[in-house]
């Protein structure tokens, strides 16, 4: 990645939704830019427009005003078919909810953003299962979603995120129905996927928040200008 | 793995599910295909009917009732007569009888019938519509030609004190010396007649009659030449008019021919009522099918709105997701189909014959109903019409299914997935 171009940049981002005569500004001209691989931790108060922050970046959605330039790409450029390449080749996203795909299994599930990506069938299994492997589940491949315990669900979620290699992950709250152990467990996955990548983290825990690199703190859909910076031993 | 295979595993997730919008969708074919069954066999039927029923003629001596023995009524046709029907074109049967009466219980008389052992026993009191069937006992073979035998009607063997079990055994003497206010006397040797059957025909009036060979009641009876009525079948009901035409230039000039009164009538009407009927029915069916496949389609694919987001957030393409949702469609369908004829198949005759009691019976005009009583449904389907019920359920399902996941996929990844 060359350095020069920022990996992540946010310009007087908004977003605005609109419920019958309301309307709610979720993100209110944000600026952010993010140069390099990092753990990013997101905090703030519930509704204070994390989740939304983190639907800009990945093209989950259209912001209502405002630029998103991720890896040089400005989305609102792209057209429909450039968005979908995006989403699956330069974000990984994970949920809260996992949002596993109900009917295929685990190594099924990772293989599937590779298959969207082109990669063939013989090579996608491999690397999902060298993936899957990886974060101790190479027991649980042929397991279905509903088979495996929610901590599991997540890491095979993870193993999906980062199937296509991206340069940026984000995670909302992905230890929000999680018990204590799992999360760190998903924390500790997290840390090291962003050795090599960006990770986002929405997270209400005070724990990942110090261990993160850097920490946005977002109140009523603005950053915070006194972000509070936190230097990790890495 | 295939975007195919993928979308077949979908279809086959929910096990219970599958069943019930399986049957849900099989339901409609079954009526679909109930319908057309009913349709094919009320057209069967009304070829039956209209070819022994609307075509056929009958030729009677000039003013005369053709009985050998009725006082004033006896006079007959000459016997080149059938000579000169056989001539004429579009016959496809001629079949001559002879009839005489006879004295029962006074003032009650039966009828004794010669015709040729093979020919349709007709009703004399009902000559068009009788339908005389064995009940006991055989019918006629050719080789019962000439012989002293006869079947009897079930009334007539009552009088006469002949049981089921007697036939082959029984004999009735027929006597033509006996009298009776309009029966003369013929001068003629009793003779004893075997009943090797007894039949049946619904009327009272029908179930008086002999039927006995024709040359056996030319020798009971002396009449050497001639005949009481000839039978003239027609190949159609279009050339009914025509073929009396011709029996009117032809043998007009000794013979009364009495037409079908309500040939072109009934066909015209009551056939194609019901047809019209089966085939609105057909339509309904076919309707609903495309209903019900439709919106089954559509909440199958709404309620899957989240799945669809998580495909897009993943980097599914559009395409991706219409071809996966397309492969469903199209089997769920096609599975409804294979359910729709698999109870088709299963309770097909007994289930049909009901639903066409029940649904189209009592839409019939009055004097149709005894056909659904006598409808011989088959489970037999055309492969051209199994094949018009799966295209327009694979056209709704589809068109149903893209209109779900259209209103799925234009949502945003996020929209999609916060979808209730
Ligand atoms: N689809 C929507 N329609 C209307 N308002 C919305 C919609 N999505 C989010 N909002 C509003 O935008 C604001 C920001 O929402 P967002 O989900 O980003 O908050 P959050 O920081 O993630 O909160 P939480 O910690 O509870 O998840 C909230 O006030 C929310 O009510
Ligand atoms: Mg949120």
């Amino acid at each position: 990645m060359n350095s020069a171009t920022p990996l992540i940049e946010l310009r007087n981002l908004a977003k605005t939704y609109r419920k019958g005569a309301e309307t709610v500004e979720a993100l209110s001209g944000i600026d952010l830019t993010i140069e390099a691989p990092a753990m990013i931790a997101v905090v703030g108060p519930s509704g204070s427009g994390k989740s939304t922050l983190l639907h800009m970046i990945g093209a989950m959605d259209r912001p209502t005003r405002g630029d998103v330039v991720v890896a040089g790409q400005d989305l609102n450029r792209l057209s429909q078919s450039e968005l979908t390449r995006f989403r699956r080749t330069t974000v990984g996203f994970v949920f809260q909810t996992f949002n596993l795909v109900p009917n295929l299994t685990a190594l099924e599930n990772v293989a599937l953003p590779m298959e969207f990506n082109g990669v063939t069938g013989a090579v996608r299994l491999q690397r999902a299962h060298t993936l899957l492997e990886r974060f101790g589940l190479a027991n649980r491949l042929k397991h279905y979603p509903q088979e495996l315990s929610g901590g599991e669900m997540q890491r095979v979620a993870i193993a999906r995120a980062i199937a296509n290699e991206p340069p940026v992950v984000l995670a909302d709250e992905p230890t929000g129905n999680l018990d204590s152990q799992s999360g760190r467990m998903v924390y500790e996955l997290l840390r090291e996927i962003a050795r090599d990548r960006t990770v986002l983290v929405v997270t209400h825990a005070e724990e990942l928040a110090q261990v993160a690199d850097r920490t946005l703190h977002i109140r009523d859909g603005r950053l915070l200008e006194a972000s509070p910076v936190t230097t990790t031993s890495r | 793995m295939g975007t195919v295979i993928f979308g077949l595993r979908n279809v086959l997730r929910n096990k219970p599910r599958l069943a019930l919008v399986a049957v849900l969708i099989g339901i409609p074919f079954f009526l679909f295909f109930a319908m057309q069954a009913i349709g094919n066999a009320v057209s069967r039927q009304t070829a039956v009917l209209t070819r022994d029923v609307n075509t056929l003629l009958q030729l009677r001596a000039r003013g005369s009732m053709g009985h050998v023995n009725m006082v004033g009524q006896d006079r007959i046709l000459p016997e080149d007569v059938l000579d000169k029907v056989r001539g004429i074109g579009n016959i496809v049967d001629v079949e001559p009888y002879l009839l005489a009466m006879a004295p029962i219980t006074p003032p009650n008389f039966v009828m004794h019938v010669g015709l040729a052992p093979t020919a349709v026993k007709r009703l004399e009191s009902h000559g068009e519509a009788g339908n005389p069937r064995i009940v006991a006992g055989r019918d006629f073979t050719p080789e019962d030609t000439g012989k002293n035998v006869a079947i009897i009607g079930q009334g007539y063997a009552q009088w006469a004190g002949i049981k089921p079990e007697d036939m082959g055994t029984a004999t009735l003497t027929v006597d033509a010396t006996r009298t009776h206010p309009v029966i003369f006397a013929m001068d003629r040797p009793k003779r004893d007649l075997k009943i090797i059957g007894t039949y049946a025909s619904g009327y009272v009036f029908g179930d008086l009659q002999l039927f006995l060979p024709i040359d056996t009641f030319r020798a009971i009876y002396g009449i050497d030449r001639g005949i009481s009525w000839v039978f003239v079948r027609v190949d159609s009901v279009e050339n009914v008019a025509i073929v009396a035409e011709r029996l009117r230039a032809t043998v007009g000039d000794v013979a009364d021919i009495l037409v079908p009164r309500s040939a072109a009538v009934f066909t015209a009407t009551t056939s194609r009522t019901v047809l019209q009927l089966v085939g609105a029915a057909g339509l309904v069916a076919i309707t609903l099918m495309a209903i019900v496949v439709f919106f089954v389609l559509v909440m199958q694919v709404r309620e899957r709105t989240r799945e669809i987001g998580t495909l897009k957030a993943i980097g599914a393409a559009n395409g991706r997701i219409v071809a996966q949702f397309f492969t469903e469609a199209v089997s769920l369908s096609l599975l409804g189909g294979a359910v729709g004829l698999a109870i088709f198949l299963i309770v097909g005759d007994a289930a049909v014959s009901r639903l066409f009691a029940l649904g189209v019976g009592p839409f019939l005009p009055s004097q149709y109903r005894p056909l659904f009583e006598s409808l011989a449904i088959d489970t037999q389907l055309s492969a051209h019409l199994l094949a018009l019920a799966l295209l327009v359920a694979v056209v709704t399902a589809v068109t149903g299914g893209a209109y779900g996941v259209w209103q799925a996929i234009r949502l945003s990844p996020v929209e999609a997935m916060k979808h209730e």
